[in-house]
């Protein structure tokens, strides 16, 4: 790679999303902005080799970016007389430098607020975010999202044709909508994470797409530092992130939480998550990203005390059920209920969990059935329980897990 | 930008007098602020969709049938057609009209010549 080529990629990777934000809010229009950034970034690779990389490349491609967006709007205007040999607007000096003078201004979160749009399908959402935010490649979406690449490109253009026809303004929205949009934002980001982290193994392609999930929280705590559930969000992503190597067993087999070594966890992660919940805490306005982030600070605080606190754990969950109730977050509050109150007591709230069936279908369920029947010393119902999470998983990390499990039970 | 809002209920709820004056009022009360901020273009409410009558084509034939076009639960009861900047906008108006539980507004752009 020559130096140029090198510059450029760093370049993209730290002020790509900014370029781009800028760009939009400029032209008021996705593609354009897309094509215009593209042909900006085209353009550096051949002028940066040839003249050495510019003093600001954040500031040359934006310049560029915005030249060739004014430039494709005249073609537009004049499409009859287009001509595909006109000469290749790249950003003068002095252009440059005025661009250098005037920083690029920061319109992300108007961005990101356009793309998590509750208008736009929910699967299209953070797709569409990381898209354009991150610069994340079609390729690699399509990977992550587990679908084909021709349906990730019609998800992404059928988002973006929306915005344009239906108009989706690319504005951070009052506060009369400011609820139920940073919602959508919170809950895009998050599936994102989920889809990151539900693989343990997921060294490669997993580990790359949660990093990228939490740049994206890192630049919206950047951006939002006031919103308690944004600081909550991203603690709770840099908790889970911070176990990612003791996630693994020497086998390739899942460690559950409660097993993992927490020597293994990233400290730097952690106190990084611990600094963000803090802050959340300090702007006195609880919620469920709070909580849920709270629950596992409370587990990382094996690392230093050497146990997990259960009880406070049980409290957490209780608070969490009353906020956000889910069948999920009951099966999370059964499995802590156990280690404060014994098996029969959480088996009770696990029967209870799924009194309407709708868990029957959730591993997970399964597995704590299992692990609770096994402590209960109902051995034939764990056996049951943990064949039918085994019948249910798909990844080897955790298949690995549920057949040492069943081994176990003899 | 012009976003027609449509306006899906049923519409058996409206079956008693005091029911339909109360929304009408409401229809009244809403249109009037519209037209004070000037983003009202134009908006009606439709008779029951007892006296639909729908036309339909197969091929080179058109047959005319009593009743609306599909048979749903909810019905086409209304709509209004706004000028506003955009979908956020559009989106706020569209929450403000008076709905019968269940019901649901569409909101759609029209097509820019």
């Amino acid at each position: 790679m020559t130096d140029g080529a090198a510059d450029l990629d760093r370049a993209v990777r730290d002020a790509g999303g900014r370029i781009l934000a800028a760009l939009v809010a400029r032209f008021r229009d996705l593609d354009l902005a897309e094509e215009a950034f593209a042909f900006a970034c085209a353009a550096a690779a051949e002028a940066w080799r040839r003249d050495g990389p510019p003093r600001d490349p954040a500031a040359w491609l934006y310049a560029a970016g915005r030249r060739r967006g004014l430039d494709l709007i005249r073609r537009a205007k004049v499409r009859g007389a287009y001509r595909p040999d006109d000469p290749e607007p790249v950003p003068t000096p002095e252009e440059a430098a005025m661009a250098r003078l005037e920083p690029i201004p920061d319109e992300r979160l108007r961005l990101i607020f356009a793309c998590c749009h509750p208008a736009l399908a929910p699967e299209a959402r953070i797709a569409l975010t990381l898209r354009v935010i991150c610069g994340l490649s079609v390729e690699r979406l399509a990977r992550a999202f587990l679908v084909g690449e021709t349906a990730m490109i019609q998800r992404l253009t059928r988002a973006k044709q929306k915005i344009r026809a239906a108009n989706i303004p690319f504005e951070v929205p009052g506060p009369e909508a400011w609820g139920e949009r940073l919602e959508a934002v919170l809950a895009a980001l998050e599936i994102a994470y989920a889809q990151a982290y539900e693989d343990a193994a997921g060294a490669g392609e997993g580990a790359e797409f949660a990093e990228e999930t939490l740049r994206l929280s890192g630049v919206l705590v950047d951006l939002l530092p006031a919103e308690p559930e944004v600081l909550g969000l991203a603690a709770l992503i840099r908790l889970a992130e911070a176990r990612r190597g003791a996630r693994l067993g020497a086998e390739g087999e899942m460690v559950p939480l409660t097993e993992q070594d927490p020597a293994l966890w990233d400290a730097g992660m952690l106190g990084e998550a611990a600094s963000l919940l803090g802050s959340a805490a300090a702007l006195r306005r609880t919620g469920p990203y709070q909580i849920l982030a709270a629950i596992h600070a409370a587990h990382a605080s094996r690392r230093e005390t050497g146990e997990t606190p259960w009880a406070d754990i049980v409290v957490l969950y209780d608070a969490l059920v009353m906020m956000r109730p889910s069948a999920v977050v009951e099966v999370n509050r059964a499995v802590a209920l156990e280690h404060v109150a014994g098996p029969d007591v959480a088996l009770e709230a696990l029967v209870a969990a799924n009194a309407e069936g709708r868990l029957d279908d959730h591993a997970p369920y399964h597995a704590a059935l299992g692990r609770v029947c096994a402590e209960a010393g109902r051995r034939d119902e764990a056996r049951a329980a943990l064949q039918r999470a085994l019948d249910l998983v798909r990844t080897p990390a955790e298949r690995r897990f549920l057949e040492r499990r069943l081994a176990e039970l003899g | 930008m012009q976003y027609m809002l449509l306006i899906f209920e049923d519409e058996q709820a409206y079956s008693q007098q005091p029911a339909l004056q109360d929304v009408v009022a409401q229809h009244m009360k809403l249109a009037a602020e519209m037209r004070e901020k000037g983003v009202f273009v134009s908006g009606a409410g439709l008779q029951p969709s007892q006296t639909a009558t729908t036309v339909r084509t197969a091929g080179a034939a058109k047959t005319v049938h009593d009743g609306p076009y599909p048979e749903t639960r909810e019905q086409l009861g209304g709509y209004y057609l706004v000028d506003v900047p955009d979908l956020d906008a559009a989106l706020a108006w569209a929450k403000r009209i008076p709905v019968v539980d269940g019901g649901s507004i569409e909101v759609r752009p029209l097509i820019v010549h």
